[in-house]
């Protein structure tokens, strides 16, 4: 495995799928020899993930950013952006990666997250909303080239 | 204070599901007021379940909570099904206790490791406390781990599973499909044997509550998804009787109704419970584990639930292990089901305890009206009164340290504030 794509994200919550979303547009269009398409459903499942010891790119939603918007982020400015804590009791992505970090004396070498920009996902929703559904071939292609870079 | 009132507040209680907070009034030596305040906004789901079919009541209700979901459905498909006359023969029961092992496994696992271990450790949360204690913190994860690919199997998905239906299952596994659980959860037996060991060696604050505590109690099984209601002051009633002993009131201070056994009061549902009145159902590797840890037949020291979690910890591998020795698929996922006019209660072992749901139903099906009474909103006058009992003892600490101790005593019972709305911050007012 040369890198480690992880698509972050719950489909039923509407656009916070978006993640799942830009994963499986990766996946159809085909990605270079060595690099391992993985969906994480919820945080827990990232901690043993980024401990590979290749570089990892995450892919999720972000709910300060405009809807539609594509972003790249390092690790270290997730907590700028105010990500709000959605995931079950805390353990947020943020979190993750600390606790991540706490358990391991080394983690992936080298970590950029991709966010897509969505409004606050509603309760009970299918389907990802039309300037999110947008931006997918726009986050893809930034994955590609972090992946190919 | 000029009035010598002291106020401890925790504005926004961490590390529980949910939106809640504390405010501890305490004057002298005395503890005036004790208020779980709830504010996360109630959630309106049994006005929404109103003219909804029956059939949908276990995917609707498994969105209240995305830690135990599974819960939510069993007592919505068991009630549903006590409506229509349906009555889920083997081996269909047994894969609706396989799937609960799973959420018990994952939810409790989670609480022990990453919530509620940092209030004994002394740490201010998981990760800080992952730096020292690597070893337990990876452990806990790996076990996590075990409980979310079964429940992902047999759910059909880790959160919010949806392969659960009146009458059975959409989709049963076959033994191939089980088959690669068997070494995973033999590790996770072993890992939650350790963690047994890693909690027992905490140390408890002294603390010895008079509950009444409630449980469901089966002939045979420790219980899951049957039995009947069981108290340790003589409570036994059918789930259909259960709105007539138990009742709800609202109270100013939080979005969630506190629940009270009619003509006594307050109580107290979940591990405590359980294994008080279900002990001898144990496998007798969790009974072991229990008598190593030094836990007597019932264990009223809220701090301690802990231990009482882990010990399910280990009973729902055994358990998770049996029921997969034993799985022989069914010639079909699920039993024919006629729809008629009815009315059908359940209560279920939520890892937080009792859940009861009730639902009428029209001749076509048709959801008239429901009512959901979660754990959380069970216990909440139980966790005001194990405050108030535990503060007075406790008031030379600092405001910081008292308010440390009463998060602390609030998450001895795990409390899924998300869950109770229709619940979490902690102020303490000192006079």
């Amino acid at each position: 495995m040369r890198a480690l794509v992880i698509g972050l994200g719950q489909p039923a919550a509407g656009d916070d799928g978006v993640g799942v979303a830009v994963l499986e547009r990766l996946r159809a269009d085909g990605v270079p020899p060595g690099v391992e398409l993985v969906r994480a459903v919820e945080p827990t499942a990232l901690v043993e993930l980024l401990a590979a010891q290749v570089p990892v790119v995450l892919i999720d939603a972000v709910a300060s950013a405009a809807p539609g918007e594509v972003l790249e982020l390092g690790p270290d400015e997730l907590a700028g952006r105010g990500a709000p804590p959605y995931s079950t009791h805390g353990l947020d992505v943020e979190r993750a990666i600390a606790l991540a970090r706490a358990l391991s004396p080394r983690i992936t070498p080298s970590l950029r997250i991709v966010g897509v920009g969505i409004a606050r996902p509603p309760r009970r929703a299918t389907g990802l909303s039309p300037a999110v559904a947008a931006a997918v071939p726009r986050a893809a292609e930034r994955v590609r080239a972090l992946v190919e870079g | 204070m000029s009035d010598g009132t002291r106020t401890i507040r925790v504005d926004h209680l961490a590390r529980v599901e949910g939106e809640g907070g504390l405010v501890l009034k305490v004057r002298g030596d005395r503890v005036e007021d004790v208020r779980l305040d709830i504010f996360e906004p109630p959630r309106f789901f049994e006005a929404l379940l109103r003219g909804r079919a029956c059939a949908e009541a276990p995917d609707i209700t498994a969105r209240i909570c995305g830690i135990c979901p599974v819960a939510y459905q069993m007592s919505a498909v068991h009630a549903v099904e006590r409506a229509l006359g349906v009555v889920v023969p083997e081996p269909l029961r047994a894969l609706r206790r396989l799937l609960y092992c799973a959420e018990w496994i994952e939810s409790h696992t989670l609480h022990i490791h990453l919530l509620h271990a940092p209030d004994f450790l002394g740490y201010p949360d998981a990760v800080s406390m992952a730096r020292v204690h690597r070893d337990a913190v990876q452990r806990g994860l790996a076990i996590k781990q075990a409980g979310n690919a079964l429940m992902a199997l047999l759910g059909g998905r880790e959160i919010h599973p949806i392969n659960v239906r009146v009458g059975g299952f959409y989709k049963v596994p076959a033994r191939s499909d089980l088959a690669p659980f068997v070494e995973r959860l033999d590790r996770a037996r072993d890992a939650a044997l350790e963690t047994v060991r890693w909690v027992a060696s905490f140390d408890f604050p002294e603390l010895e509550r008079d509950w009444e505590l409630v449980a469901l109690r089966h002939p045979t099984d420790y219980p899951l998804n049957e039995g009947r209601i069981v108290s340790t002051r003589g409570l036994d009633i059918d789930a259909a009787d259960y709105e007539a002993h138990v009742a709800e009131e609202q109270v100013p201070h939080s979005t969630a109704l506190h629940a009270r056994i009619v003509g006594r009061g307050s109580y107290l549902v979940g591990p405590l419970a359980r294994y008080a009145l279900n002990a001898d159902r144990l496998s007798p590797l969790a009974r072991q584990a229990a008598r190593d840890a030094g836990l007597g037949p019932a264990c009223r020291n809220p701090f301690r639930s802990v231990v009482v979690r882990a010990v399910e910890v280990v009973w729902a591998c055994d358990e998770a292990l049996r029921l997969i020795a034993a799985w022989e698929p069914p010639d079909a996922p699920a039993v024919p089901v006629t729809l008629r006019a009815g009315i059908g209660q359940a209560c279920t072992e939520a890892p937080r305890g009792l859940l009861y749901h009730r639902y009428r139903l029209d001749a076509d099906g048709t959801i008239l009206d429901a009512k959901i009474v979660p754990p959380t909103s069970q216990n909440q006058r139980t966790i005001e009164e194990d405050l108030a009992a535990f503060v007075p003892r406790h008031l030379a600490l600092s405001d910081d340290d008292l308010r440390g101790r009463c998060e602390q005593a609030i998450r001895n019972h795990d409390p899924c504030i998300s869950c109770a709305t229709h619940f979490l911050q902690l102020r303490v007012e000192r006079a």
